[in-house]
């Protein structure tokens, strides 16, 4: 089940945007930490070069080691406060691990978030994660309604999902069915099926194979039988082996009918 | 006209806010023609009803979900406020919006010294009253050498000296912000977070103060804390006010909700505690370059307080003309 964010845009119209689960933003963090582990790794290395230089430089105004060791501290200050704050300015409200769980940082209520909301939600880091691991975040996005950790209470940011829905795709992705083609005005007019009926068959071959054979000797009759006989087929065997050569004959009519003129598949924009 | 009919003739629409809203990119509308801005706002209201329309045929959730980001997208590129640049939105934050936001919760600020202060004094008199009792308040890394008894005014100026200039300096600026935002985070527990960091400071200012002065040393601390100190101090007191800002508006909400007031209180509070940085950056230049330099004395001290000054000058005076105000009151809106 999945929450949602509700925009009503001036025009009147309800907008959904699904809210990203605890989960996901869990490891969304689980990455930035990652790639910040491995930042302060190479900048503990950086120190040891520098002050394995020359220490007794250190002192001394305008040296390397003193030039060094002054960048050094600005860099795991800006690091520190700064890391989530600079990428979520420049990707709009994608840290690199929230890019790559594909969640993104909104305004609650719709429109972009300015650099404001980003400096309140990730000054207030320091107090989501303690005493450790994030847990007053995960307590606090556990009880308020839109799953928001203190940092988004107090800048008003939501936090979205923006992972494509997918529904028990296991077989279909194999098969590579893309959904956009189903509903195309060609392959409706090959099969001359109806849209629903056209999604309905789609949905039961997606799921078939996690279907029980009891559950599935069950459904598929109700749904293909009235479409056989809406359409004018002759059924003289209604085994299940017929019955699902119906169905994959159909969707096998779709898969041929490529049309161009569909949307593209979603992330290119 | 029926579900197939529907997607035959929106989608060239879909297709071109898509390619639209991808040009626009992160930078928004400004990257666009004025031809392609005006074919946006069409675009966008007939999509909007396209999302209710979707519904309506009960289209697969793959496609309603399509074009619903759609809509959000160009939602999102058209009702957002004008971005600024920038340089010039630091300079006015700067020169006028942080003046009249500082005055504007001087209560805050008052509150936070005043927590800051008393037990500061608290902590000295009870350090005058019973010396070893210095050891409970100041940090050990930082104190005199356990033979406190012949501690004299050139141990601590070695001391001091002993650390390097620039990357000290460096080094205390960090730490001081880092300071001051978890001051600011840490509001976020009605406060209380806040208190404590002042609390803290105030025991370890008071402690060294009382411990100096126990040893006869009270001109050697000034000449060590003042140059840098009273600026530092009055900027932690300045975080801490916003710690409370956003702590209180926690609290006491007043006729808004809770988390309307948290968020509104939170917006003051982080602009509060932003401001800082300069500061902080200021008083880590001075602390790393002339606390532990051989200027005499006094000259250090007045130096501290004559910086002080100028601080206090540019918070209460600055902002306040009449084409500034107006310039900050569109930008409050």
């Amino acid at each position: 089940m999945y929450d949602f964010d509700v925009i009503e845009t001036p025009e009147n119209i309800v907008l959904e945007r699904r809210l990203a689960g605890i989960g996901s933003r869990f490891l969304a963090g689980l990455v930035d930490n990652l790639l910040l582990a491995l930042l302060y790794l190479i900048l503990g290395l950086l120190l040891m070069g520098i002050l394995s230089i020359n220490p007794f430089n250190i002192r001394q105004i305008g040296s390397l080691e003193s030039i060094g060791l002054v960048l050094w501290f600005l860099a795991f200050f800006l690091i520190y406060w700064g890391y989530f704050c600079f990428f979520e300015w420049l990707t709009n409200g994608q840290s690199p691990g929230k890019k790559y769980i594909k969640i993104r940082v909104v305004k609650d209520g719709g429109g972009a978030i300015t650099f404001t909301d980003i400096a309140i939600r990730n000054l207030l880091r320091v107090v989501d994660s303690l005493p450790g691991a994030y847990a007053v975040a995960g307590v606090c996005m556990f009880i308020s309604r839109k799953t928001q950790r203190l940092g988004d209470l107090a800048a008003g940011t939501v936090v979205i999902s923006e992972q494509p829905l997918e529904y028990s795709a296991k077989d279909g992705k194999k098969r590579g069915i893309q959904w956009e083609q189903e509903i195309s005005p060609e392959s409706l007019r090959v099969t001359g099926l109806t849209p629903e009926e056209l999604r309905l068959l789609h949905n039961y071959s997606l799921r078939r194979s996690e279907l029980t054979l009891q559950a599935r000797q069950r459904v598929l009759p109700k749904l293909i039988l009235p479409i056989l006989q809406r359409l004018g087929h002759e059924i003289s065997d209604s085994s299940m082996e017929n019955l699902e050569y119906y169905v994959d004959y159909f969707l096998q009519l779709t898969q041929n009918t490529n049309n161009p003129e569909t949307l593209p598949p979603k992330g290119n924009s | 006209m029926t579900p197939a009919s529907f997607l035959e003739t929106r989608q060239a629409a879909w297709h071109r806010l898509e390619t639209l809203i991808a040009k626009a990119g992160r930078k928004g509308v400004c990257r666009l023609t004025e031809s392609e801005l005006h074919e946006l706002t069409r675009l966008y209201p007939a999509v909007a009803v396209d999302v209710s329309r979707a519904r309506m045929y009960k289209l697969s959730p793959q496609t309603q979900q399509r074009i619903n980001s759609l809509a959000i997208a160009a939602h999102g590129l058209l009702y957002r406020r004008k971005n600024a640049r920038p340089f010039r939105a630091i300079w006015q934050f700067l020169s006028n919006d942080y003046p009249r936001l500082f005055r504007r919760l001087k209560g805050y600020i008052v509150l936070a010294a005043v927590l800051l202060i008393v037990p500061a004094v608290a902590t000295y008199l009870c350090v005058l009253q019973r010396p070893s009792t210095a050891y409970l308040f100041v940090p050990l890394g930082l104190d005199m050498p356990h033979t406190t008894e012949e501690v004299t005014a050139e141990d601590i100026s070695e001391r001091f000296r002993q650390m390097p200039n620039s990357p000290m300096a460096s080094r205390i600026m960090t730490n001081n912000i880092s300071v001051a935002f978890n001051a600011f985070a840490l509001g976020i527990t009605a406060g209380i977070g806040t208190c404590y960091v002042l609390l803290i400071n105030a025991m370890m200012l008071g402690g060294f103060f009382g411990h100096f002065t126990n040893h006869q040393l009270t001109f050697e601390f000034w000449s060590f804390i003042a140059p840098h100190g009273v600026l530092e101090i009055f900027a932690i007191i300045i975080a801490a006010a916003s710690g409370l800002r956003m702590g209180i508006s926690l609290a006491i909400p007043g006729r808004i909700t809770r988390r309307a007031s948290l968020t509104r209180g939170a917006r003051e509070a982080v602009y509060l505690v932003l401001g800082t940085i300069p500061m902080f950056m200021v008083a880590g230049l001075i602390e790393g370059f002339i606390t532990p330099s051989y200027i005499p004395g006094i000259l250090k001290i007045s130096l501290g307080i004559m910086v002080w000054a100028m601080a206090m000058a540019y918070l209460l005076l600055l902002g306040r003309s009449n084409s500034t105000v107006k310039a900050a009151e569109s930008i409050n809106k």
